[in-house]
């Protein structure tokens, strides 16, 4: 009996709540994160965070607003553009508020459900939690995360939209980097030629000089660019020369182990095409250049990847004439245009 | 919404009262109190002072201008060895020793804890891999305030879960930089640890009656815990070294114990 009654009276205390919490804007309705069938599995833990059309407007809108950064005008697409696998687009290092000069290389922005780590350096574990770092970094944004939410409780879209998207409604920042995270959750890059030849779609076929390629890729290139993520999401030394000026250490600076020098997380090769320029410093403009450097421009910074290793004692992956030829072919099928034009990712 | 929570504490009392007149053993199923954890840094037999010196047992001393750790995850146990676990999205707390009172206290207030006689405390210092892994998921203000004080690294994504920022002196170096970041990296390196303390007296909670836990906090013990460490010899920049780290975070388990819990 008094447990009933508990229970009335625990629910007449919800519902008297419930009135002026629960926000009747808020409708939740599920956008799905793709599993590729060709992909490896989704890591991000969507029943945390669920990917909702109000939730994924929210996250692009915040992407895309100047008002994230200390100076109004660096939102995160500044160095993430979309028709460049949302990289940015011709910078080596990237530059941020104030003329801030950053000392690495946007990375694209695609398939982050896949992977566990982000960052050239793993440095960030979880997805939600990598925005804090350009948001507050010096370099980038020069933001913190209280003022950036005061000055979106002073939005009226925002107002709205927070209510749209989370049951609670508040502007907070738990609900802002959950939009975030549900924006780049839904930045799936898996219809490339490669993709549909793979999957047998569409009778796509690759070209001759495609399939030397890629099989030529398989051999020297897959231990590392494995997949079709195109990375084994580990951390390697690929034998680039010390830029001195930066002397970024790579994975060495998280855990400071000697045996991480220099090493960093293997990219994605997918819309590489469109992603230059390339490494951790964008030292390279054309894939012509990564390849010559593949073939005769590594150098034994100490700590390189024994696979390496050649049987004279060099360090390299001897590629010919041909095989270079063949392998930029063969890297062009894994752009995705349906991707780098979706207008659901579009700012307008 | 006062006005409803009043009601509803009314009709609970009705309720209960109404239900439990056939015995006159005092029955407190349903009924909610509150309890105040008192955190009292200290150094040795010393209050904490901020800019004051403090010896090791090394030789070294040091001074600190910021004081801050990360407690989450209490959990309170009573004479019937039923767990009271506080409700997972408020329990974690920055306990910053600028926010101390005249007595150096740094108040801890949990509401609606089930009303019992407490023996026992256990309390996480750090994040722990769960909370972690939830990502942004049920810490609402959490991170912007984790943020703002300083408890986040920028450079990465974690949490440290003690700031202590000054300066140390030795036989060789005076007033050289001390910092004491220590926090989990990611999943790779685990820093969480939890302690559990009982009570020289039990915690009686009632709906009117709020005890006070008086917790003591023994800086010293995070350089002469388990194990004796030296600012010189590689622990006078704590960051994220596996080692280190895990040597400040097990020493970090014995700078704590209740010295009294108070009972009104
Ligand atoms: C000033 C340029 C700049 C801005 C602004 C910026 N980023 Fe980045 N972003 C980078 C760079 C450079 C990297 C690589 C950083 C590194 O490895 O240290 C990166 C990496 C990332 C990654 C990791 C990708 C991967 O595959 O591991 C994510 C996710 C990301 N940024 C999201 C964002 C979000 C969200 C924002 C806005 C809150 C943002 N970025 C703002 C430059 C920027
Ligand atoms: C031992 C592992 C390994 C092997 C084998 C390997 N790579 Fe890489 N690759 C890496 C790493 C690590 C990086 C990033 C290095 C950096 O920026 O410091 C990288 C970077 C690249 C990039 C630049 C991508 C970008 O977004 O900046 C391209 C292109 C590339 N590799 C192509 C290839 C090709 C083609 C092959 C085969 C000929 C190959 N790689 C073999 C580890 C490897």
């Amino acid at each position: 009996m008094k447990k009933i009654f508990l229970l009335a009276s625990a629910l007449m205390f919800w519902l008297g709540c419930a009135k002026s919490e629960i926000q009747e804007n808020y409708v939740p309705i599920p956008l799905e994160v793709e599993q590729p069938s060709n992909f490896p599995d989704i890591v991000y833990n969507l029943d945390n965070n669920l990917v909702t059309e109000a939730g994924f407007e929210l996250g692009k809108r915040l992407f895309y607003d100047g008002k994230l950064s200390a100076n109004g005008a660096i939102p995160c697409a500044f160095c993430h553009e979309q028709a460049f696998a949302f990289t940015h687009h011709g910078h080596t290092v990237s530059h941020g508020v104030n003329g801030g000069i950053g000392t690495r290389n946007a990375q694209p922005l695609q398939n982050l459900a896949y992977q566990s780590e982000f960052m050239w350096d793993g440095a960030a574990s979880h997805l939600d939690f990598q925005p804090i770092i350009p948001l507050t970094s010096e370099l980038e944004m020069g933001e913190t995360l209280t003022n950036v939410i005061d000055k979106l409780s002073l939005d009226i879209y925002y107002q709205e939209q927070f209510k749209k998207a989370f049951e609670d409604g508040e502007i907070n920042s738990e609900n802002m980097l959950k939009a975030l995270s549900q924006f780049m959750l839904m930045l799936v890059s898996s219809n490339s030629k490669y993709d549909k030849y793979v999957r047998e779609e569409d009778n796509v076929m690759l070209t001759q000089i495609e399939l030397d390629g890629f099989e030529t890729f398989q051999n020297k290139c897959a231990s590392c660019h494995a997949t079709d993520l195109f990375t084994d999401q580990s951390y390697r030394n690929n034998g680039l020369s010390i830029n001195p000026k930066l002397n970024d250490e790579g994975r060495y600076s998280i855990f400071e182990n000697p045996n991480d020098k220099y090493k960093f997380k293997v990219p994605s090769l997918r819309n590489v095409e469109k992603s230059f320029p390339y490494m951790h410093d964008g030292r390279f403009a054309t894939l012509e250049a990564v390849l010559n450097f593949y073939d005769s421009g590594l150098v034994n910074n100490g700590n390189v990847d024994p696979t390496l290793l050649r049987n004279d004692n060099t360090y390299g992956i001897t590629l010919n004439e041909y095989e270079k030829e063949s392998i930029i072919a063969f890297l062009k099928t894994l752009t995705d245009n349906e991707f780098l034009t979706d207008e659901r990712f579009s700012e307008y | 919404m006062k006005i409803i929570k009043f009601t509803f504490a009314l009709l609970l009392c009705a309720t209960i009262s109404s239900c439990s007149s056939d015995d006159d053993t005092e029955n407190l199923t349903g009924k909610l109190g509150n309890i105040i954890i008192k955190f009292d840094n200290g150094v040795d037999d010393q209050d904490f002072i901020f800019g004051t010196s403090y010896n090791t047992s090394s030789g070294e001393s040091y001074k600190l201008e910021t004081l801050k750790y990360l407690i989450s995850n209490i959990r309170i146990k009573d004479n019937n060895g039923d767990t009271f676990m506080y409700p997972s999205e408020k329990n974690v707390f920055i306990i910053d020793e600028a926010d101390g009172n005249n007595a150096g206290e740094i108040w801890v207030t949990l509401n609606d804890i089930a009303a019992a006689n407490y023996t026992e405390i256990t309390f996480g210092i750090g994040i722990d891999q769960d909370r972690y892994a939830l990502g942004a998921d049920g810490q609402g203000d959490f991170l912007a305030k984790a943020e703002e004080e300083g408890m986040m690294w920028s450079w990465a994504t974690g949490f440290r879960f003690t700031r202590l920022d000054g300066t140390y002196s030795s036989d060789t170096v005076t007033d050289e930089a001390l910092n004491i970041h220590m926090g989990s990296v990611g999943t790779a390196v685990d820093n969480y640890r939890e302690v559990t303390l009982s009570l020289p007296n039990m915690a009686i909670v009632r709906e009117d009656k709020t005890p006070e836990l008086h917790v003591k906090a023994d800086i010293a013990k995070l350089f002469d815990g388990t194990t004796s460490v030296s600012f010189d010899e590689g622990y006078s920049q704590v960051h994220v070294d596996e080692t280190t780290t895990g040597v400040i975070a097990n020493n970090a388990m014995d700078m704590f114990m209740v010295h009294h819990v108070h009972n009104d």
